[in-house]
């Protein structure tokens, strides 16, 4: 019965639930990081930069991941000399500057919805520039930036599947493996599934609650 | 053997990526306004279904929902050829997301603009098409161009079922001739080229058919709506 040979397979399952979330955790980290600075320089509006960024921006959020994970995983691989990146190096880079590219939109949102007032008042009384962006600026973008930035995060997760495409040993690529051995793809992939919304639904719902937290308090105002 | 030789190929494979996407997003449209209505008006079972439906798929990754169509459907004897299966998958994945946007548009428009209606003695039908429906179009639009876009590059996953679009056509010549960084440039540019002329004729179509013109100033480009668009991108 495939139900038997379904439970034989769970050491597989769990392997690759931990390699997903494994990746999912460098991946919030090393895009939220990203995603930050890169609001920053934008938002300060630094010359060159600053339209540097803006093309990055369009790059990566107007061509697909998986163009994006080839790329860098068979780029790196053609053009050094010594093998090019591991599946695990590649794919967290590919993921950062994608996931980093919408997540500092949401960052960018927040710091724009903060009233020029604040800044104005804060410099009035004699603040740095970086007082100013740390205990003015920032506090006041967490209320309508947390609901976004967990949306992206649930996005997140569900984009490190894509992973599996070069080689990367998460939920994906063991069912793979499990199907070949045990067969009925649409039983494993299920499990698969369920395994992935275990991890998202939890963060949808953290999301709704921010969400509707900040529309009872209303976003800042002046 | 360079990669210009295939640039013909990289141009039908540009063709079955439109042609998915077009084909998928229409068939999305027609199953988000039903699982929005169903979530926001229906009575209790088909709003359990939809709403079962928009989290399942919104909540997981749409490679396993291709997968599942592509793969795990045969069990039950439906074997579809990868190009219908890619339309019906993407077709699935984005009536979801698309039903929460339109959802979250009619609830956008405050109900003050309804009850003045009623007042000034507009039929329930009057007050849905004339004053309700032409203030939702207007805050849905910006998203649903957003997800067309979205939609364009998840078609990209297709090439995981063996379906030759755009990302298929650039396996196929970055294994014939090896010259990696051209094929992927490529592709990259071709990718770029079609979603940003989607994005900048939603924009002129945006300025035409709405009253007062509808300025989306770079709809891609615009921070992501809360509740408008979660977890989106594939």
């Amino acid at each position: 019965m495939n139900l038997d040979a379904l439970w034989e397979s769970r050491r597989l399952f769990e392997l690759g639930f931990l390699f997903t979330l494994r990746l999912t955790v460098i991946t919030v980290v090393t895009s939220t990081v990203l995603g930050l600075l890169v609001a920053l320089v934008r938002i300060s509006r630094v010359p060159v930069l600053s339209q540097l960024m803006r093309v990055y921006l369009e790059v990566f959020r107007g061509s697909p991941l998986l163009i994006q994970i080839l790329f860098v995983y068979f780029g790196a691989a053609f053009l050094s000399t010594s093998g090019g990146l591991s599946v695990l190096t590649a794919v967290t880079i590919a993921l950062t500057l994608y996931q980093g590219a919408y997540i500092s939109e949401v960052f960018r949102a927040g710091f724009e919805s903060v009233p020029p007032g604040q800044r104005e008042a804060a410099r009035a009384l004699g603040m740095s520039r970086f007082a100013i962006m740390v205990d003015v600026i920032t506090p006041q973008t967490f209320t309508v930036v947390l609901a976004p930035l967990f949306g992206q995060y649930i996005s997140l997760v569900k984009s490190t599947a894509l992973a599996s495409v070069i080689g990367y040993a998460d939920l994906v690529r063991q069912a793979q493996g499990i199907i070949d051995r045990i067969g009925s793809p649409f039983l494993v992939y299920s499990v698969v599934a369920l395994l992935y919304f275990v991890i998202s639904f939890p963060m949808s719902l953290g999301a709704r609650y921010f969400e509707t937290r900040t529309s009872r308090r209303g976003p800042v105002t002046a | 053997m360079t990669y210009l030789d295939y640039l013909p190929n990289f141009f039908s494979g540009l063709a079955v990526t439109a042609a998915v996407s077009g084909l998928a997003f229409a068939l999305a449209l027609a199953l988000g306004v039903l699982a929005a209505v169903a979530r926001q008006w229906g009575s209790v079972v088909p709003r359990a279904i939809a709403t079962t439906y928009i989290e399942v798929i919104r909540n997981t990754p749409v490679l396993v929902q291709i997968f599942l169509v592509y793969f795990g459907l045969p069990a039950f004897g439906l074997r579809l050829p990868a190009f219908a299966a890619g339309v019906l998958a993407l077709a699935v994945n984005g009536g979801a997301y698309l039903a929460e946007i339109i959802r979250a548009g009619f609830r956008a428009v405050p109900r003050g603009q309804v009850e003045a209606a009623r007042t000034l003695d507009l039929g329930r039908r009057q007050t849905l098409l004339d004053v309700v429906l032409p203030q939702a179009l207007r805050l849905v639009y910006p998203p649903v161009v957003n997800e067309l876009v979205q939609m364009i590059l998840a078609t990209s996953l297709l090439s995981t079922i063996a379906l030759n679009e755009l990302t298929g056509e650039t396996l196929i010549a970055n294994a014939i001739t090896f010259q990696t960084m051209q094929v992927f440039t490529a592709a990259l540019v071709l990718y770029l080229v079609l979603t940003g002329l989607v994005s900048w004729g939603a924009r002129w179509l945006g300025r035409v058919a709405f009253h007062p013109p509808l300025d989306v100033r770079g709809i891609r480009r615009q921070a992501p709506l809360r509740r408008f668009s979660f977890g989106r991108t594939s």
